[in-house]
């Protein structure tokens, strides 16, 4: 799996960056703006061991945050499945929430708990939790009938039974919406670090920006990619093994 | 025991269509009876009315000394997480384990009861299915097209076992087929569309006990009268 994801990635960030350099030499582009394929190669070198571990602590960020995002998600989605009052309130309260774009209220998450790593971590959490917990209720609050039907009628059925039953038979499509949101919890984690904070490697990329070194920026986006494929496959796996012993 | 259907009226909420217009039926006594009548008149409704699994109709449904009443249908599954033999334990009183013993012998799905649902067939998914409704405290069980994909003899052999098990509660049974119908239940309510008047009427069948005494006269004589009705 990962190295058909990795063929993936290595082909679309190819392609970009050879289109970068094709854009430099028609447009005849300084090398200020577009620097030439030596100095990106040895920029990727020289900063090669520093970034590897700025990405190691923005994945070790998005990996902690998309955790306990899926724990609060399916916390507040056992609630949140019920047609009560409750329900309704969860769930229009995260419709609306979701739909907010979180990164503008990212300055007032750092304004309030400073620039380390707490703030990151509530980042990520936020942009990767409202989506996830909105596919946990609407995949916890569909009833399997067939299945239902008999602990409905001799009255067995509690809310346990329940989100056994629900989850049990959808099981795909809950790993698949876990496995979708670690991209989410990504891509948070390095927005909340591009925004203010002074670790990992969305910070490395703000430094590189305000240096105006695309190269660095470059070699940064490689480590994203290769670091977010690692993350996908290995949730995949852990997709995968919990499918079979759920079916076997 | 007894359940009365009065003056039943309804449509189904967003349509035109009236399911039932004034229907009028009752079941008299403990038995095996049946629900008869072509697809799309309301057999399912109002089984699930008596139920109480379906509200909103005008009209009443009176019961004597029937209130457990539970319905299933063939369409049911069980959870998949756990054999078959798990599961209906998992439903069933510990004092209840022999007749458990019994009923899986008599049904034919011994073989089959370590296996998960999704790997018996059709027959055996719906044999298994009843034995967990049999298992559970009721005055009446519904059983709508639950013997659907058994073969012939065994479904007779079920349906007769039913009887000698369970003599004092109400079996309804939801079946298009006629000949089983007239062969083994006492009565049958046919139901007929909502334009005509009565909606439902009631024929009586030979209620076969043991295979021995079937008499086809009987039977025939039935469906002639099932035929006539609907």
């Amino acid at each position: 799996m990962f190295h058909k994801r990795l063929q993936q990635f290595v082909l679309v960030y190819a392609a970009g960056v050879l289109s970068l350099i094709l854009m430099k030499y028609l447009l005849h582009l300084s090398d200020y703006v577009i620097p030439g394929p030596l100095e990106i190669w040895h920029t990727a070198l020289s900063v090669f061991v520093r970034y590897l571990w700025n990405v190691a602590d923005t994945l070790w960020i998005a990996v902690v945050g998309h955790l306990i995002s899926i724990l609060l998600a399916f916390a507040i989605g056992v609630a949140g499945r019920r047609a009560s009052w409750i329900g309704s309130l969860i769930r229009a309260a995260a419709y609306n929430i979701q739909a907010y774009p979180m990164v503008a209220v990212a300055p007032i998450i750092f304004i309030l708990l400073g620039d380390g790593l707490l703030a990151r971590l509530l980042i990520a959490v936020m942009i990767c939790y409202f989506p996830l917990l909105l596919s946990v209720i609407s995949i916890l609050s569909e009833p399997v009938d067939s299945v239902e039907h008999f602990y409905e009628a001799t009255g067995r059925m509690n809310w346990r039974l329940q989100v056994r039953i629900r989850a049990y038979e959808n099981i795909h499509k809950l790993t698949t919406v876990i496995v979708g949101s670690a991209t989410m919890a990504m891509v948070g984690t390095i927005v909340a670090e591009f925004v203010a904070a002074d670790a990992g490697i969305g910070y490395s990329i703000r430094i590189a920006l305000y240096q105006s070194d695309l190269s660095k920026i470059l070699a940064a986006l490689f480590l994203i990619g290769i670091s977010t494929s690692l993350y996908l496959t290995a949730l995949e796996w852990a997709g995968d093994v919990v499918e079979r012993k759920f079916q076997a | 025991m007894q359940i009365e259907c009065q003056n039943i009226s309804f449509q189904y909420p967003h349509t035109d269509i009236h399911v039932f217009d004034q229907l009028n039926c009752r079941i008299d006594g403990a038995g095996f009876h049946a629900l008869f009548g072509p697809s799309g008149l309301g057999k399912t409704t109002l089984a699930r009315m008596m139920a109480r699994e379906i509200n909103g109709y005008s009209g009443q449904i009176l019961s004597d000394r029937t209130e457990k009443i539970l319905y299933t249908h063939n369409m049911e599954r069980f959870p998949g997480w756990a054999g078959i033999g798990d599961i209906i334990s998992s439903t069933t009183q510990a004092s209840d384990r022999k007749f458990l013993d019994t009923l899986v012998d008599t049904f034919g799905v011994r073989p089959c009861m370590n296996a998960r649902f999704s790997q018996l067939s059709l027959g055996q998914k719906n044999r298994a299915n009843l034995i967990r409704y049999l298992l559970q405290d009721f005055d009446m069980l519904i059983m709508d097209e639950s013997l659907a994909n058994v073969d012939e003899t065994t479904r007779g052999r079920i349906i007769i076992t039913l009887k000698t098990l369970f003599p004092g509660k109400i079996f309804l049974y939801i079946s298009h087929n006629m000949l089983e119908v007239a062969k083994f239940c006492r009565q049958v309510i046919v139901l007929r569309s909502a334009d005509k008047s009565p909606q439902a009427q009631s024929v009586f069948g030979q209620d076969l006990m043991d295979a021995e005494n079937f008499s086809m006269p009987h039977v025939e004589r039935t469906m002639l009268e099932m035929v006539h009705v609907s």
